[in-house]
C-alpha cells in the first residue's frame, strides 16, 4: 500500500451487496452502536435478488411470517407467502425506517479486495473508480443468486427472437397472443409458466428434470389477524415460532434420507395423481430423484397451467437454439416469438463473486476452485476481519434462509464489534477449527437428501457439496450463537505478526 | 470392442450428431422414383416401420428410467427421442410420397400395436438386464433389417439422405446396446438368475411373449410380401448372436442365451416353433383394436419439421 493512500478515511465495515442480507447487517450494526459503514451495491436501488426478480408471479415459497428479519417483524403481511413487490417493499421499509439510505452508495460495483495485513485493512476498488475504499472489515453479502444464468446451449447467440431471463424480467415485452418457449422447471419456472399460459398464444415448457412438487396453501391474512399482530406483538412471534418448528420437523424427511422422504414423496405423488389424469404426462413430471435432493417446488397452479389447451411440456433433450427456436433431440424445431430461460443464477460453489486476496498473497478463488469452505460458513482462515453471509455450506432446505441469515449476521456483528472495541488487526479462524468443523460438514452431508445421487445446483460438477446445511436450523442457529475467540488468532494493532503464516494448499 | 466403451465420449458424440427434419428438403425432386406399384408395397411397410422406431423409443424411455449411471440415463434419453426423430422422418417420407391421408397418422399393424401396448403398460417395471438384452434383439433384427431394405430398394435421393443419418444414429443404438450387455454380464450369475427368474414369473412377461413372437413372424411375412429375400431379416438376427458372443460376459448373461436361441428358431423355417408363431398371428390379426388404447405420447408424432 502506498503512502498516500494511508491517509484514506478507513472504514469501520464495508457491506458489500444492498439485499436482504446486506440491510440486515446493516440495521445490526446500528442497533450495536455501529456507524461507520457503507453498503456498496452495484445496481441503482436496494433489494437484491427481490430487486431483480419481478417475473410475473414471482413470490417466496417459504411463508413469510418466517421469511422475514426476527428483529424487524412485519404485522402486515398480506398473505401467508408474498409475492416479490410486497417483499421488496419490506425490504425497503427497513432501510427507511433504520434510516440506512445515506450508507448506500450506488453503482459501485466491486472489482476486488486485497488484505493489507500490515494495517490489517481491505483494500477495496471499485469498477471505474482509481481511488480505493478502505476498511477495517467487510461483509461480503453478495448473495448466492446475484448473477443471473444463462443456460450453455450450442446456438443460443443466433436466435433472432425476443430473450428473458426470468431475473432479468422485461416488463415491457407483451406476450398477448406471442408463441413463448420456457426453459427450465425449477422454482421460478413454476411460477411463471401460469402467468404466460393465462397471456400468451401457446407456451412450451422445455423440461430437463421433473422436480418434486408439493401443494401450497396460500390464505390472505385477515385485518383482525394484521390489527393483532399490531398490538401485541407477543402473537406474531408465536405464529413465527409455530411456522419454524413447523418447518423444522420437515428436515427429518427433506434434509435427511429417511422414511419420512417417502412421506414427503408420496404428498408430492398424490399431488400428481390428483392434478394430472394422462398417463404419461403424469409419468414425464414423476421425479426420479429423493424428495429434497433438489429443491421442493410448492404450487397448485403448475399441474393445471401445463395441461391448458395453449400448453405442452417438451421432454425432449434440446438439440440446439436456431434462429427460429428450439432444436430437440425428436427432430422438430419449436418456433417460438420469445423464450424464457427460468434456468436459476451461478451460484458461487467453487470460486468467488469478486477476486479476494488475504494474508501473504493468498487467493481465495484458487483456495475453493475444488469446492468453497469456510468456518461456520461465515469466516475463513487466512482472511481475517471479513464474514460471509450466506457462505458455502449454510442453505437449508427446509426452513427459512432468513432465519439462517438473521444467526450469520448477529455472529459477525458480534466479531466486527469484538474487532473494533479490541482494536484488532486481525481476528483469523485458526486453520485447524476450519477443517475440523468442515470434516464434520461433509460427513453429515453423506446421509442427506442433497448427497443421495441427483445433479443439483448444490453439488459442484465434482459432487462437492459446498452449499447446504446438513441440520435444523436450530443447530445452525445455535452454532452461531457467540463468537469464540479460542477458534481464532486474536492480533492486536499494536502486536508485531504473531499469527502463524499459513501454506496455502490448492 | 464393447466392453471399451467411454459413454461420456458416445453422449458427447450424440450430442454432436444431432439432425433436425429442417436439415432435409423434404420437397426436392426424386419422389417422382417410387413407382405406382411400389408405392402400394411400400405404404404399409412404412406405416409398420414408423411404428417399430417406437418399438424402440418406448424400450429406451423405459431404460432411462433404469440406467445405473447419468451418462447413460441421458444417453438412452436422447435414443429415445431420436427413435421418434426416425419415425417422424418416416412420417415426412410417407408426406412427401403422397401417403398420407391427411394429417392422419397411419395405423400400426396389430403386431406392432400389441407389443406397442405392452410396452407402454409394462416395460418401466422390467429391470435393466431384462429390458437390455430385448430391445438390442429388436433394434438389430427389425429396425436393421428393415432399414437396409429401404436403402437397397429405394432410389429416391431424400429417402436416402434420410436413412443414411438414421442409419448412423442407429449405429450408435447397437454399439451402446451391446456395450451395456456387456456391462449387464459383469453382474455376479446370482443376480443375472434373480432377475431372469423374476423376469419371467410376471404374468405380464406372457403377454410380452404372446406379442413378440408373432411380430417377428409377421414382419418376415410383410418382407417376403414385398418380394424381399427373408435372409436380410435373418442376418440381422444372426448379427445380435455374433455380437453378443463375442463378448464374454454378454455370453453370461441367460436372457441373451434365451433370446439367441429364440432367433435361431425364427430363422429355421423347418423349426416346429413357426406351427406355433404363424398361428399366433392369425390369432392376433383377430384381437379387437379396441383393446389396444392408442398411447397419448404418440399423439406426438409429426412430419413437420418445425412446431
Amino acid at each position: 500500500m502506498t503512502k498516500d493512500l494511508m491517509n484514506t478515511q478507513i472504514l469501520d465495515v464495508a457491506i458489500i451487496g444492498g439485499g436482504f442480507a446486506g440491510i440486515g447487517a446493516a440495521i445490526r450494526l446500528k442497533q450495536k452502536g455501529i456507524g461507520d459503514f457503507a453498503i456498496f451495491e452495484r445496481g441503482t436501488s436496494i433489494g437484491g435478488t427481490w430487486r431483480d426478480n419481478t417475473y410475473p408471479g414471482a413470490a417466496c415459497d417459504i411463508p413469510s411470517r418466517l421469511y422475514s428479519y426476527g428483529f424487524a417483524p412485519n404485522p402486515n403481511w398480506s398473505h401467508t407467502y408474498s409475492g416479490s413487490n410486497e417483499i421488496l417493499g419490506y425490504i425497503e421499509s427497513m432501510a427507511t425506517q433504520f434510516g440506512l439510505h445515506r450508507h448506500f452508495r450506488f453503482g459501485h460495483n466491486i472489482t476486488g479486495i486485497v488484505f493489507d495485513e500490515d494495517a490489517g485493512v481491505w483494500d477495496i476498488s471499485v469498477e471505474g473508480r482509481a481511488d480505493i475504499v478502505r476498511a477495517r472489515t467487510v461483509v461480503l453479502a453478495s448473495g448466492p443468486l446475484a448473477n443471473a444464468s444463462l443456460p450453455k446451449i450450442p446456438g443460443i447467440e443466433d436466435y433472432q427472437g425476443h430473450k428473458i431471463h426470468s431475473a432479468r424480467w422485461d416488463h415491457d415485452y407483451d406476450f398477448t397472443g406471442k408463441k413463448v418457449a420456457v426453459v427450465g422447471t425449477g422454482a421460478s419456472a413454476v411460477q411463471i409458466i401460469p402467468e404466460l399460459v393465462d397471456k400468451a398464444a401457446s407456451v412450451k415448457v422445455f423440461q430437463r428434470t421433473p422436480g418434486w412438487v408439493l401443494p401450497r396453501i396460500n390464505r390472505q391474512t385477515s385485518p383482525l389477524t394484521k390489527e393483532l399482530y399490531r398490538r401485541v406483538p407477543a402473537a406474531e412471534s408465536l405464529s413465527r415460532a409455530a411456522w419454524f418448528y413447523g418447518h423444522e420437523s420437515v428436515a427429518l424427511g427433506v434434509v435427511w434420507n429417511t422414511p419420512l422422504t417417502r412421506v414427503v414423496e408420496m404428498v408430492g405423488r398424490a399431488q400428481l395423481r390428483r392434478q394430472v389424469k394422462d398417463p404419461w404426462l403424469r409419468r414425464q413430471l414423476t421425479p426420479e430423484f429423493r424428495a429434497g435432493c433438489k429443491r421442493l417446488l410448492m404450487t397448485d397452479d403448475y399441474y393445471p397451467a401445463l395441461q391448458r389447451e395453449n400448453c405442452k411440456l417438451v421432454t425432449w433433450p434440446i438439440a440446439r437454439i436456431s434462429e427460429r427456436g428450439i432444436r430437440t433431440a425428436e427432430g422438430i424445431e419449436h418456433q417460438a416469438d420469445c423464450i424464457v430461460f427460468a434456468t436459476g443464477f451461478e451460484v458461487s460453489k467453487a470460486g468467488t463473486p469478486i477476486p479476494i486476496v488475504g494474508r501473504d498473497g493468498r487467493v481465495l478463488a484458487t483456495e475453493w476452485q475444488r469446492g468453497a469452505f469456510a468456518y461456520k460458513s461465515i469466516a475463513v482462515s487466512g482472511y481475517p476481519n471479513l464474514f460471509f453471509t450466506f457462505g458455502p455450506n449454510s442453505g437449508p432446505g427446509h426452513n427459512s434462509a432468513l432465519v439462517y441469515m438473521e444467526a450469520q449476521i448477529n455472529y459477525l456483528v458480534e466479531a466486527i464489534s469484538t474487532v473494533l472495541d479490541r482494536d484488532l488487526r486481525m481476528l483469523d479462524v485458526r486453520r485447524e477449527r476450519q477443517d475440523e468443523y468442515n470434516a464434520a460438514i461433509q460427513r453429515r452431508l453423506d446421509s442427506t437428501t442433497w448427497n443421495s445421487g441427483c445433479r443439483s445446483w448444490y453439488l459442484t460438477e465434482d459432487g462437492f457439496n459446498a452449499t447446504m446445511y446438513p441440520g435444523f436450523a436450530t443447530q445452525y442457529v445455535g452454532q452461531l450463537r457467540t463468537v469464540e475467540l479460542g477458534d481464532y488468532h486474536v492480533v492486536p494493532v499494536t502486536a508485531e505478526r504473531t499469527a502463524p503464516r499459513i501454506v496455502v494448499n490448492s | 470392442m464393447a466392453n471399451a466403451m467411454d459413454f461420456d465420449d458416445m453422449l458427447q458424440k450424440i450430442k454432436d450428431r444431432q439432425w433436425a427434419l429442417a436439415d432435409i428438403d423434404w420437397d426436392a425432386p426424386g419422389a417422382e422414383t417410387i413407382s405406382p406399384e411400389l408405392h402400394a408395397k411400400l405404404q404399409p411397410f412404412m406405416a409398420d416401420l414408423m411404428w417399430i422406431e417406437n418399438v424402440g423409443a418406448r424400450g429406451f424411455a423405459a431404460m432411462a428410467k433404469k440406467a445405473p449411471t447419468e451418462t447413460l440415463r441421458e444417453i438412452y434419453r436422447y435414443f429415445h427421442a431420436e427413435e421418434q426423430k426416425h419415425a417422424n422422418a418416416e412420417l415426412a417420407l410417407m408426406r412427401r410420397w403422397g401417403m398420407l391421408d391427411g394429417d392422419e397418422i397411419p395405423e400400426p399393424n396389430i403386431n406392432v400395436k400389441l407389443v406397442i401396448d405392452f410396452l407402454d403398460k409394462y416395460s418401466d417395471d422390467m429391470s435393466l438386464s431384462f429390458l437390455g438384452t430385448v430391445i438390442p434383439m429388436l433394434e438389430v433384427a427389425l429396425d436393421g433389417a428393415l432399414i437396409k431394405f429401404i436403402m437397397d430398394e429405394i432410389e429416391d435421393p431424400i429417402c436416402q439422405e434420410a436413412f443414411k443419418k438414421i442409419n448412423s444414429d442407429e449405429s450408435r443404438h447397437l454399439a451402446v446396446d451391446f456395450a451395456v450387455m456387456d456391462l449387464l454380464g459383469h453382474a455376479g450369475m446370482r443376480k443375472l438368475l434373480t432377475e431372469l427368474v423374476g423376469g419371467w414369473v410376471k404374468p405380464t412377461f406372457l403377454i410380452g411373449v404372446l406379442s413378440y413372437v408373432p411380430l417377428l413372424n409377421k414382419m418376415r411375412d410383410n418382407i417376403v410380401e414385398m418380394g424381399v429375400d427373408e435372409e436380410k431379416l435373418y442376418a440381422a438376427f444372426k448379427r445380435y448372436a455374433n455380437v453378443g458372443e463375442r463378448s464374454e460376459f454378454a455370453r453370461r448373461l441367460p436372457m441373451f442365451q434365451i433370446v439367441k436361441r429364440h432367433s435361431g428358431w425364427v430363422i429355421n423355417r423347418e423349426h416346429p416353433y413357426h406351427l406355433m408363431a404363424d398361428a399366433l398371428v392369425k390369432v392376433s390379426a383377430h384381437v379387437p383394436q379396441r383393446w389396444l388404447r392408442q398411447p397419448t405420447w404418440s399423439k406426438e408424432l409429426t412430419y413437420e419439421p418445425a412446431a
